[in-house]
């Protein structure tokens, strides 16, 4: 199998050659700039265009394809006058990426009219047929976004993960992101004095402030899941089957995997959240170690027999 | 990888400008790269360039050379090798090239990929703070998005056993993607990182998607909406700290103090696990059924840690 890098890299010179072909003459810095390439790359990638042609391989029937000082300068590759097609991959990645900005409610009408005219030559019904929902049922994402963009101050009212509490805080928003269907706002957290990852489904109210603060130089990869620190609660639970998808939802170690039972170890920073997954799971799970959970697992499983008397 | 890039640039010129097929002899003895090798390694290198052009988007045919099928040659018709254009204004290319910065399926950028193809990513000012991924491998994907747009059914083992569908729409959905399709038990989705050992049909437009099919109403539902079960209608009360955000699931008017809500549900199991992880905070108020059910959920996991 051919490496995908090869495959780009190959995309991207048949997609050059008609580029500088039809207006004969392209600047380099505008080649460098819309085809992400480096001086070194377009260099390269030009000197390999220039060793390609026709059969025969000699002077007259290769393509030519040089640098003249600011200029790009590529002849005799009529047959390259138009780029190849997208492949499905590709179609579906720009689709997608459209359509998904657009169900952020952040769309210009641009981006609408693009996104259409796209299908109209990548695929029919494209409406019925094809669906991105990154749905903020919370309205907060393009506040934060703008916030992050403005480097503003945002004060939340936010409900923990686990803890299930809810704390106000001020933070300094650096990035908002969606991924496993959710979004998240990353930056630094005043309460917490270290850089936190929040989920905005749960930040219950914001409010963007005056005060501008200075963003890091470069932005941390964001992390996504649960990374368990030292004084987590740990436990270990038998899954059966109907319960395997918490193996999906969950950052889990898994200890024993057969066809019937499934063994895991799960941390948590707090009792609460594995005390809850077991409730809700009732007959298809089953704590085998962890004194706090089983008696966290009792007091609230005997509050909601009290409710359902 | 220099090899490569100069041999398939080599091969791709020789059939856009051949007026006949060409048979991999033909290749071999014409284009640069592939002489003086043996006949098995010639043939490895073959397959591996073809794979290399389609997976470029070329249209890459193999045609019967005799009226017994025994010879093949290969053609790329330059009509069909072109991109169309989509005639994307300047303002249209820029809000794209926004949006193929900002998603990513599956850790690739195959939306810039498309961009450069249409003639380039067009630069934005300043940095974008959001940015969204898309999750799952991007080639299945795009093998699955070709098979619904090219109406090729499609064979993949589901959760161990054999499946064979005719796909008509694919969609994310909670951070998932899934693909929507008729079997023989009638229209399902799968879930496409659950799919394995994908296979697409050679044969393409041979089945018709139905007029009325819309993947956004299949998709548009709670996981305690979807099942066959027959619907009860749930009444549950949600206390002030849990209300708004319960609301904003349910997509209703988010509330100032608690919230009292009538839940159609196909999936009781899907709807008591949703409130059991509200805790104390939340209460099934009827009908008795469900709160049976909730009695006997709870004292199953009780036992589990007496």
């Amino acid at each position: 199998m051919t490496s995908a890098r090869t495959v780009s890299r190959l995309s991207r010179i048949l997609a050059l050659i008609p580029y500088v072909l039809e207006r004969r003459v392209a600047e380099v810095d505008d080649v460098l700039d819309r085809f992400d390439y480096t001086r070194d790359q377009l260099t390269r990638d030009l000197n390999t265009v220039f060793v390609c042609g026709l059969p025969g391989y000699g002077p007259g029937d290769l393509m030519e394809a040089y640098i003249d000082e600011d200029d790009v300068i590529i002849d005799a590759a009529d047959y390259f006058t138009n780029a190849p097609r997208l492949s499905p991959t590709e179609a579906l990645g720009l689709l997608a990426a459209g359509m998904t900005v657009i169900g952020m409610g952040e769309a210009s009408p641009a981006l609408e009219s693009a996104v259409s005219k796209l299908a109209n030559v990548a695929i029919p019904d494209a409406e019925t047929a094809l669906t991105v929902d990154l749905v903020d049922e919370s309205q907060n994402v393009s506040r934060l976004r703008d916030a992050a963009a403005a480097h503003r101050l945002v004060r939340i009212i936010y409900r923990s993960v686990g803890k299930e509490e809810m704390t106000e805080r001020e933070i300094e928003p650096w990035a908002v992101f969606a991924t496993l269907g959710r979004w998240y706002v990353m930056g630094y957290c005043r309460l917490a004095e270290d850089e936190r990852t929040f989920r905005v489904d749960r930040i219950r109210e914001m409010n963007v402030g005056t005060e501008e603060f200075s963003p890091p130089a470069r932005i941390p990869e964001p992390v996504v899941g649960y990374t368990a620190s030292a004084d987590d609660v740990v436990c270990v639970i038998d899954l059966y089957p109907k319960a395997y998808w918490v193996l999906e939802y969950y950052p889990v170690e898994v200890i024993e995997n057969a066809q019937k039972k499934t063994r895991i170890r799960f941390s948590a920073p707090d009792p609460e959240l594995p005390a809850r997954l077991l409730l809700r799971l009732g007959e298809h799970a089953r704590l085998v170690k962890g004194p706090e959970v089983a008696a966290r697992v009792q007091q609230r499983g005997e509050d909601l027999l009290g409710t359902y008397r | 990888m220099q090899a490569v890039v100069e041999r398939v640039l080599n091969l791709l010129i020789y059939l856009l400008e051949s007026t006949r097929p060409v048979t991999a002899e033909d290749v071999r003895s014409t284009v640069l790269g592939y002489d003086a090798k043996t006949d098995d390694a010639f043939h490895r290198m073959f397959e591996r360039d073809k794979d290399v052009l389609r997976r470029l988007g070329v249209p890459l045919k193999m045609e019967a050379l005799d009226a017994w099928e025994i010879d093949y040659g290969y053609t790329v018709d330059p009509d069909e090798y072109a991109i169309p254009d989509p005639g994307l204004t300047h303002e249209e290319r820029v809000a794209l090239s926004l949006a193929a910065r900002m998603v990513r399926l599956g850790g690739s950028h195959a939306g810039l990929d498309a961009l450069i193809k249409l003639g380039g990513i067009e630069r934005s000012a300043g940095l974008e703070p959001m940015g969204a991924d898309l999750g799952a491998e991007a080639e299945t994907l795009g093998s699955l998005f070709a098979a619904i747009t090219e109406r090729r059914s499609i064979t993949f083992t589901y959760r161990a056993s054999d499946r064979r569908i005719e796909p008509y729409g694919m969609a994310h959905k909670r951070g998932h993607w899934y693909v929507v399709g008729r079997s023989q038990e009638g229209e399902r989705l799968y879930r496409v990182d659950r799919i394995e050992s994908l296979e697409v049909a050679e044969e393409s437009g041979t089945f018709e998607k139905p007029a009325e099919f819309d993947v956004r109403s299949i998709m548009d539902v709670q996981p305690w909406e979807t099942g066959g079960a027959p619907e009860v209608e749930a009444k549950v009360r949600f206390e002030p700290d849990v209300a708004w955000w319960a609301a904003r699931t349910l997509r209703m008017d988010e509330p100032s103090g608690e919230l009292e809500a009538v839940v159609p549900v196909a999936n009781k199991d899907a709807f008591i696990g949703w409130i059991l992880s509200f805790g104390e905070s939340a209460e099934v108020l009827g009908p008795e059924e469900l709160r049976e059910e909730i009695r006997s959920r709870v004292a199953e996991a009780l036992k589990g840690v007496a």
